[in-house]
Order: structure tokens, then C-alpha cells, then sequence
């Protein structure tokens, strides 16, 4: 039983990755209805320049290369929409899906070309070594600096949206494309703006996976692209709260399937989660009804 | 020789996966579950003519069977969400069958070696066509068969009733309803024969293969497969193929005295290529134009 709960503590800790990877499609989506789906290369990609980047730099603490992995997330995210999604028709779904996919496999091949497909050392915080006890539980010390930087992060996301006038414009955007620019706010950069924003969001997340998992490869892109899309889909489409709390939900669901039926069934479980939310509550947690697409 | 005729096996397998696509993209669904479809027409036909001894025809058909069966299950799901939610659904149920295939395990003896499927190591011994004398060249006629017939059934079907409907929910689904077509039903039978088109590229691919493992059915697969439609246009049958032979034929092999370059400019080609042409190469307009073409041709004759 102890062991179940540090099971399900640990994936829920581990889950605010997922969540912040989850909310970096949801709001590419509310905003544009489109998906990204060269999010979590991209964000992978900024953890690993900050990591060559910091490295020049002597003696460069951990936090440096996390600073400078939200940064370049941030211009990542500006280069993924002007490249990806600028260039192309608005209306045209399939060409900005495939287009993102071809960007997704430009940076993994990027990141391997420039690695040599080899694993590389990703620093852990002061606190990596840390483990702090609760009675007979335990939680590692890295785990909870995940957890604490993701929660800032999507509080300052959540501010950002519902208590600046920038993120009016933004939530304007993603109700009615046509009003919003009538009232004068200007789409293509709100667009812009998205990635940006999104981009530094999944920079921090790119940087805490690394430094969780202790390595960056070009083998973590791919489930993180794949999980991050299926804690959109449970959370619902475009929206942010549906998708921090389908983060924790994953992660926590896969920590405990991955202590009580092993490695080559974890997936699987989630899976099968998200296709009872597809066939019980297609529109996610929090549906509002009908609305969908 | 044998080096070209096995890429036009594998030219001929991707046009087969890319018009499984092609057929669900004319309803304007799109479905990322191609190589699940793909994964079970592969190992129910090998297991078919390895474990119990089948001729290859009729284990071909029930691999596309099995496929059209399990697209079928998908596509009922497939009418609760749409567009980008039908994009991760069905991505998640392709990964799902992966890990299906990566877990299971069903062997038996064979004289003195053990065949069938093993986990995470695949299955190997799919020995139909060396143990029946099949040369390369004999697959590969053997393969463009099926290519070409199922190209020729596809493209008469799109100038039929039946392709205009499909192609009359794909444009605008409110219209298509108004006017009394059952979206159900045709967007049903969409998936049902995508998958079957699928499920029939799997069991050619598993016997020119001879082993076949769970990574050769992942996302990537998938993705590929719904590329080439979209990158070759949606007008008609021909820009699948077109596709094909542009990303296997130059893309993949052309480009191979780059070395390790080579998947670096993949990537940037697929982007360069939506940005330039992003309803694809032979839209409708490019048809309109090669019609022409003919057109004058023929008058000038």
C-alpha cells in the first residue's frame, strides 16, 4: 500500500510535465485551431541548445540552463509558427499538420546529427540529491522542483490570460477569429504571440524533463509529443485547466500501472484512459456541451 | 537489379499505405492509424502462412479483412470527434496496437525452431516466398498487382456515385447532411476500406520482409502514411502515387550519397513542400491543367 501511494506520488509530481506539454498544444489549438505538433521537439530542442550554450560558459550553474532553455523555447516557438504556420493558408489544416510533423522530424534529426545520437548529461538542480520524508513516504528532491516550477508556471500562464489585456486579446481571438479583429486586435500577431508564449512553456518543460529523467535524447521527443497530445484530448481541446489536471491525472496513472503491471504496459493503460474519455466524455473534463471542434 | 526491384516493392507498399489515407482523407478525416491497420494485416497473414500453412492469396485477404474489421471498430468511435480530436484518437489507438504487438507472444514448434511471434523481437521466419522459389522480380510483379488494382478500383470509385458522396462529406459535412446522406454510414465505410487497403499493404510487406518487429508500425509509419496523400494533392489517385515515388524514391534512396545529411533535408523537404504547394502537388487546378495538356494533344492530332 505504502508503496502504491509513493508510486502514485511520484507520477503526479512527474504529471506537471505532461501538464505544462499538454497546455503548450491546448493553447495553439483554442488560439488557432491547429496542433503544433512539433511542440515537444522544439521544446526538447531549446532544452538542448541551452545545455550546449551554458556549457561554454564555465562553471555554469543549472539554473543558467534552465533560464536559457525558457528563453530560446520562447524563439523556437516564434521560428515553429513563422516557418510552419505563417507561410501557409489559414484554412488549410492538413498542410500546417504536415508541416509541423516535418519540423518535428527536422529537429529530432537536428538533435541527433548534432549529439551523435548519444545520450547527453543534463544537470540536476541543488536539490537533485535531496529527499525529503514524510512519515514512512518519501519524494525526491527533484521531483518536487519540478513540481514547484511547473505550478509557477501555470499560475503565471493563468495571470497572463485572465488578468492582462494581452491575454483578453489572446482568449478573444480563440472565441471568435472574425469579432476579435473587427474590435481591432491584431490576429497574426496574437498568433505569434501564442507560440511565443507557449514556446517559453514548453522550454521550462523541455529543461525539467531532462533534468528528471537525468539525460537528453531524442528518444524522450517522441512519447512526450504522444503524451502531451493525449493530456489534450482527456483535458479537453483549448482548454488550460482541462489539461494541468489530465497531466497529473497521466502521470499519475502511469507511475501506478508502471509499479503494479511493469515497463512494457505502462502505456497501454493510458491509452485505454483516453479512450474511455473518448467514448464517455469526448469534449474532456471540464466539457461545456456540444461545442466541439 | 534486385536492389531496384525491391524499391519498387517498397514504392509499391507505400502507395498501398498512402490510398488507405487517401480514401479516409476524402471524407476529411484524418486518420494517424494507418500503420495499426497496417501492424494486423501483417502479422495475421504471416501468421497464417507460417503457423498454419496458408497459401499466400487467401491469407492476403484475410489480413485485409482483419484490417477492414478493426477500422470498422475505430471508425464508430471516429463519429463521436472530428478533425484534430480524430487525429489524436486515432494516433493513440495506433500506439495502443504497437504495444499490443510489443507484448505478444505466440510461438510454435517447428521441427526443431520455434516460429511465430515474440514480443519486443518480432517475428521472424516469414519464409513463404523463398521456400516457394519467388524470385525478386516475381514480388515485385506480385506486389504491383495489387497496387495496380486497387489504384484502378479507387480511381473509378472517385467517379462514381459513391466517390462524390465521399467527396461531398469531406468538403462540407452540414451540406452533405442536408442533402440526406448518412454521415455514418460513409464515413464508416471510409475507414472500413482504408483499413482493409491497409491491412492488405501489412501482409505484402511482412512476406518481402521476412521479419517484421512493433517498430516498423509506429507513429512515424502512420504519419508517412497520410504524408503522401497530402503532399501529392487530393485530386486524385495519381499525386498518392507521385508522393510516393518522391519521398522513397528521391527523398529516402535518392538522396542517400548524402549520408547522414540525407535525413536532415527529409524534414526540411516535407515543409518546404507544404509551404510552396499546401493543398499538395496535383490539386485540382494541376489536374485541370494536365487535362488541358491532353486536351490540346488530342485536338492537334
Amino acid at each position: 500500500m505504502l508503496d502504491f501511494v509513493q508510486a502514485l506520488i511520484d507520477g503526479i509530481l512527474y504529471g506537471t510535465t505532461y501538464a505544462l506539454i499538454g497546455i503548450g498544444f491546448t493553447l495553439v489549438f483554442g488560439v488557432m485551431h491547429k496542433i503544433n505538433m512539433a511542440y515537444a521537439s522544439a521544446s526538447i530542442g531549446a532544452a538542448y541548445v541551452a545545455l550546449v550554450v551554458g556549457g561554454l560558459v564555465a562553471g555554469a550553474s543549472a539554473w543558467l540552463v534552465f533560464g536559457l532553455s525558457f528563453l530560446l523555447g520562447g524563439l523556437f516557438g516564434l521560428l515553429v509558427y513563422l516557418i510552419c504556420f505563417h507561410l501557409i493558408p489559414l484554412g488549410n489544416e492538413n498542410a500546417t499538420l504536415m508541416s509541423t510533423i516535418g519540423m518535428l522530424l527536422l529537429v529530432d534529426e537536428l538533435i541527433a546529427h548534432a549529439t551523435q545520437g548519444m545520450p547527453q548529461n543534463y544537470p540536476s538542480t541543488a536539490f537533485g540529491e535531496e529527499m525529503v520524508r514524510m512519515g514512512e513516504l518519501s519524494v525526491r528532491g527533484d521531483l518536487i522542483f519540478v513540481f514547484a516550477v511547473s505550478v509557477v508556471a501555470m499560475g503565471a500562464l493563468l495571470a497572463l490570460l485572465y488578468r492582462t489585456r494581452m491575454g483578453l486579446a489572446t482568449r478573444a481571438v480563440a472565441q471568435q477569429p472574425v469579432a476579435a479583429q473587427l474590435c481591432g486586435i491584431q490576429v497574426v500577431k496574437v498568433n505569434a504571440l501564442t507560440f511565443v508564449i507557449t514556446g517559453l512553456l514548453g522550454g521550462i518543460a523541455g529543461a525539467l524533463v531532462c533534468s528528471a529523467v537525468g539525460t537528453l535524447s531524442i528518444l524522450i521527443t517522441g512519447p512526450l509529443t504522444v503524451k502531451g497530445l493525449i493530456v489534450t484530448v482527456i483535458g479537453g481541446l483549448g482548454s488550460v485547466p482541462g489539461a494541468i489536471v489530465a497531466g497529473l491525472l497521466v502521470g499519475g496513472l502511469e507511475n501506478v500501472v508502471l509499479y503494479l503491471r511493469g515497463v512494457t504496459e505502462r502505456d497501454l493503460y493510458v491509452m485505454l484512459l483516453m479512450f474511455a474519455f473518448l467514448v464517455f466524455r469526448p469534449n474532456g473534463i471540464f466539457a461545456r456541451g456540444a461545442g466541439r471542434d | 537489379m534486385d536492389f531496384y526491384f525491391g524499391l519498387i516493392q517498397i514504392i509499391g507498399v507505400h502507395t498501398l499505405l498512402g490510398l488507405s489515407a487517401y480514401v479516409i482523407l476524402l471524407t476529411g478525416q484524418l486518420s494517424i492509424a494507418q500503420a495499426a491497420f497496417y501492424a494486423i494485416g501483417a502479422y495475421v497473414s504471416a501468421m497464417l502462412t507460417v503457423l498454419w500453412g496458408w497459401h499466400i492469396v487467401p491469407a492476403l485477404f484475410a489480413g485485409a479483412a482483419m484490417g477492414a474489421f478493426f477500422a470498422t471498430l475505430v471508425g464508430f468511435p471516429a463519429l463521436r470527434v472530428r478533425g484534430l480530436m480524430l487525429v489524436i484518437a486515432t494516433l493513440a489507438f495506433g500506439e495502443g496496437v504497437r504495444l499490443f504487438f510489443f507484448n505478444f507472444d505466440y510461438q510454435i514448434q517447428k521441427g526443431n525452431v520455434k516460429v511465430g511471434p515474440l514480443g519486443p523481437e518480432g517475428f521472424r521466419q516469414i519464409r513463404y516466398f523463398p521456400e516457394n522459389g519467388w524470385t525478386t522480380f516475381d514480388v515485385m510483379l506480385f506486389v504491383w498487382v495489387f497496387v495496380i488494382l486497387v489504384m484502378a478500383l479507387i480511381w473509378w470509385v472517385d467517379r462514381s456515385r459513391y466517390g462524390a458522396v465521399l467527396r461531398a462529406v469531406g468538403d462540407d459535412e452540414l451540406a452533405a447532411q442536408s442533402v440526406g446522406i448518412n454521415l455514418t454510414a460513409v464515413k464508416v465505410s471510409a475507414m472500413t476500406v482504408g483499413g482493409g487497403i491497409a491491412g492488405l499493404a501489412g501482409c505484402l510487406y511482412a512476406h518481402y520482409t521476412t521479419h517484421i518487429e512493433h517498430l516498423g508500425f509506429g507513429v512515424l509509419q502512420s504519419v508517412f502514411a497520410v504524408a503522401y496523400p497530402i503532399i501529392g494533392g487530393m485530386a486524385s489517385v495519381f499525386g498518392t502515387l507521385f508522393a510516393v515515388i518522391f519521398v522513397q524514391g528521391i527523398l529516402v534512396e535518392g538522396l542517400r550519397f548524402l549520408g547522414d545529411w540525407r535525413n536532415l533535408l527529409f524534414g526540411a523537404l516535407i515543409i518546404v513542400a507544404m509551404v510552396v504547394r499546401p493543398t499538395g502537388f496535383l490539386d485540382a487546378l494541376m489536374l485541370k491543367r494536365f487535362a488541358r495538356w491532353f486536351a490540346l494533344g488530342r485536338e492537334r492530332a
